[in-house]
């Protein structure tokens, strides 16, 4: 097992078909972001492992909260109660354990969740750099037609909610000795946002933009329904600050996470009504239309750059390396 | 530089590919030689405005791609070693050598670290001297300076424990090589912008002279790509080759000396491998002998072997610019970005990987 | 082959160092190979050392040659 597998991109999808093929299949296990249930629940579980445990827009503890939170909200379901597992190293401050327990408390407390049982285990030192999180959030559908990327049609339009990679963008800054002024994660539990366009008909789907970026998502939703999608490089809503890390360190930014950030899919007429319930929330502010679904090249997401010119959007390979070629 | 901004605006830059329509009233090819050149051309999209005539062919740009099997098995063969630290440059990470890589190495215990900077593997070296540090230092003229001036600082420190695997090569030389091969017949170079900034456009002029090659440095944004591929088609249509300057912002004329200053106190000139086009004289930059002990090769007795590459692998020639890459065999079959077997295809700046990224199955066009 | 982007010098440190800026992003970098270096200058910088300073504006040559640019693209 190598690193990469973890990072989101074409290995880890390897390493969880290869989990999967373990286990007798589920119809049940349709690798969206979560499942729903007989009953009308939905469920979700989500592993936290982010160094540093703290940084500019969160930490663990919020994130924790927010990416499970998040899984369930693009899938049209209200959290409602959560399952927490600690994992600590041995030596792990308390008085540090339990701000990040604040930091998730607050964001439960503000989505109206409920923790409703968890799990603790201390391990010896070296075995959980610090602290490792994971939760399990429970909630209920709250749109009658599933959300899902079979929805796709040609002629959908695809919104992206905030600029893609703050999360990613913030944590590579740290990990490689970068100051950036006015950058931090966007961080943030989406369902007061993305609730007020559940109403609207023709939503086709929607994913957060975690791992691997806004570039898997695409391409994951393109390859399930068999469609292309084209996309505009000017008309994402680009963060600069984000943007310099990228070009310092050689990353893609396409490919940077996001753990406040969505990708929303809507019928092409219903695009515009979409964007203004989107950009009425704060989260939403910078929400934009940057693409659409087409027949042509199924399978394959294009990026008309800012030259005018084509090319394809790819998935990052495994992890995301900082390179000096 | 690398990244996309809209200073190059869509106008000028289809006023560019409608010049370079005009211009190019013949087949012509032009090698690219910059692995960062490759990316941004892709990376923006940049083929799709290119005339037919026009065919844009990705040389040996990308350092990583052109150390040799045997100088990569010998950076992995510092893995086995006890109390050591291998800083590397990300690029090098995931590179296949005989059987493994530095990613593999490290998942089973090897102290692998990826450094931004050649300052970096020093501090490694400065804050532990329980500790060896070899830095796997790779890289043109644009990279060596930066290593040349870690040696001496670690010379002037009076450290033990910091060496340097030596892989530094030179570009000029390799131009001359894939200059000669007259199976290239090449009408134009398009010459990399940062190397350049180092050697100044002296280096280059024996192409125009010699080989009647067109030539023009080019930046790497959109604008000033398609600009110096203008230019070159120029030259050619008005049979005037010289080496044309389209980067000036950054290149001087006579180059940095103070980083070739550096270089030459440090390195000195040696004949080295090149995957794909053999051992060229005198382009390959080894430490020189007083500095030997910070020369893992003469430390630590790192041997450079020559290794056949792996069995069907054609990086040698997608790096010569004799075959495209989907021409391989292996290319999207069994070497993958995922599962690659030559280095062109796992670095992040080869032409297989980048033709795999962005090209597969055809360039999608945007229909308005 | 070498990914190499401008930033601006916001400090000196010491005989071999300087604080600069790449858009929002503070960065230490070495001054080694650029030895004239000043603050205020803008640099490109390649794996952490600066390698030569940008001018302001791009030469005549250039401006000569989109006036032939813009005469092939035509109307």
């Amino acid at each position: 097992m190598s690193i990469g597998h973890g990072a989101g991109g074409s290995l880890t999808q390897e390493l969880i078909d290869l989990i999967k093929g373990s286990f007798d299949g589920s119809p049940l296990a349709d690798d969206e972001d979560c499942a729903i249930l007989p009953g009308g629940f939905a469920v979700t579980i989500d592993g936290y492992t982010v160094s540093p445990l703290s940084f500019e827009g969160g930490d663990i503890g919020k994130l924790s909260i927010c990416g499970s939170v998040n899984d369930l909200s693009v899938r049209g379901a209200k959290p409602l109660y959560l399952a927490l597992g600690v994992i600590a190293e041995e030596g792990f401050p308390v008085r540090e354990l339990l701000r990040y327990m604040e930091s998730a408390a607050s964001v439960c407390r503000s989505l109206g969740i409920e923790l409703v049982t968890g799990d603790s285990k201390v391990v010896p030192g070296g075995q959980a750099d610090g602290l490792f999180l994971s939760t399990c959030c429970l909630g209920r559908m709250e749109r009658e037609t599933p959300l899902g990327a079979d929805n796709l049609r040609p002629g959908d339009a695809v919104i992206v909610t905030c600029p893609p990679g703050l999360h990613g963008a913030t944590i590579a800054a740290h990990r490689y000795g970068l100051k950036v002024r006015g950058l931090s994660s966007d961080c943030a539990a989406l369902w007061p946002m993305l609730k007020n366009i559940l109403p609207v008909d023709g939503l086709r789907c929607m994913r957060d933009c975690t791992r691997g970026g806004l570039a898997t998502v695409l391409c994951e939703w393109s390859e399930k329904a068999r469609l292309g999608i084209e996309i505009d490089e000017s008309l994402i809503p680009w963060d600069e600050a984000a943007l310099s890390v990228c070009d310092i360190l050689g990353f893609e930014p396409l490919h940077m996470a996001g753990e406040g950030c969505a990708a929303v899919a809507v019928e092409g007429e219903e695009a515009q009504r979409t964007l203004a319930l989107l950009k009425e929330h704060d989260l939403g502010e910078k929400a934009s239309i940057i693409g659409r679904v087409t027949r042509e090249h199924p399978g394959l997401v294009g990026i008309r750059t800012y030259s005018g010119g084509t090319r394809l959007v790819d998935r990052p390979v495994g992890e995301l390396l900082p390179r000096i070629c | 530089m690398q990244a996309l901004r809209p200073g190059d605006s869509r106008e000028r830059i289809e006023l560019l590919s409608k010049a370079l329509h005009k211009l190019a009233d013949r087949p012509i090819k032009v090698m690219e030689v910059c692995g960062t050149h490759t990316v941004s051309i892709f990376r923006q999209g940049l083929r799709a405005l290119l005339p037919e005539n026009c065919s844009l062919v990705s040389g040996p740009g990308c350092p990583v791609c052109v150390t040799s099997q045997g100088e990569i098995d010998a950076a992995l063969s510092l893995a086995e070693r006890e109390n050591t630290i291998i800083a590397t440059y990300g690029d090098m990470l995931r590179v296949p050598g005989t059987g493994t890589t530095l990613a593999e190495e490290r998942s089973r215990g090897a102290d692998v670290r990826v450094v931004t900077s050649a300052d970096q593997a020093l501090s490694l070296a400065l804050n532990d001297r329980t500790r060896s540090v070899v830095f796997l230092a790779v890289g043109f003229e644009t990279t060596a300076p930066a290593t040349a001036s870690v040696v001496l600082d670690a010379w002037r420190e009076g450290l033990h424990n910091f060496m340097v695997l030596g892989l530094h090569k030179s570009v000029p030389p390799a131009l001359g090589t894939l200059a000669s091969d007259t199976d290239m017949d090449l009408d134009a170079f398009l010459l990399p912008g940062h190397v350049s900034v180092i050697t100044g456009l002296a280096a280059y002029r024996f192409l125009p002279e010699r080989w009647e090659i067109a030539c023009a440095v080019a930046g790497f944004e959109a604008e000033g790509i398609m600009t110096a591929l203008v230019e070159v088609a120029r030259q050619i249509r008005i049979k005037r080759p010289r080496v044309a300057s389209l980067y000036s912002r950054a290149v001087r004329p006579e180059g940095n000396g103070a980083a070739r200053d550096v270089m030459d106190r440090v390195f000195t000139l040696g004949d080295a491998p090149w995957r794909g086009l053999g051992v060229i004289p005198s382009s390959g930059y080894f430490l020189k002998k007083e500095f030997a002990r910070f020369d893992a090769v003469e430390r630590l007795g790192v041997t450079v072997k020559e290794v056949p590459p792996p069995a069907g692998c054609r990086c040698g020639d997608v790096l010569k610019g004799l075959i495209d890459p989907p021409s391989c065999d292996l290319f999207g079959r069994s070497c993958t970005p995922v599962h690659p077997v030559g280095p062109c295809m796992v670095s992040t700046e080869g032409s297989c990987a980048a033709y795999y990224r962005f090209q597969k199955r055809g360039c999608p066009a945007w229909k308005d | 082959m070498c990914l190499a982007i401008p930033h601006k010098v916001i400090a000196l440190k010491g005989a071999n160092r300087a604080l600069s800026l790449a858009g929002p992003v503070e960065v230490e970098i070495r001054t080694d190979l650029v030895p004239q270096i000043e603050v205020g200058d803008m640099v490109l910088v390649h794996a952490g050392f600066a390698i030569e300073k940008l001018l302001e504006e791009e030469t005549e040559e250039l401006e000569k040659l989109w006036e032939e640019i813009r005469e092939l693209a035509g109307p």
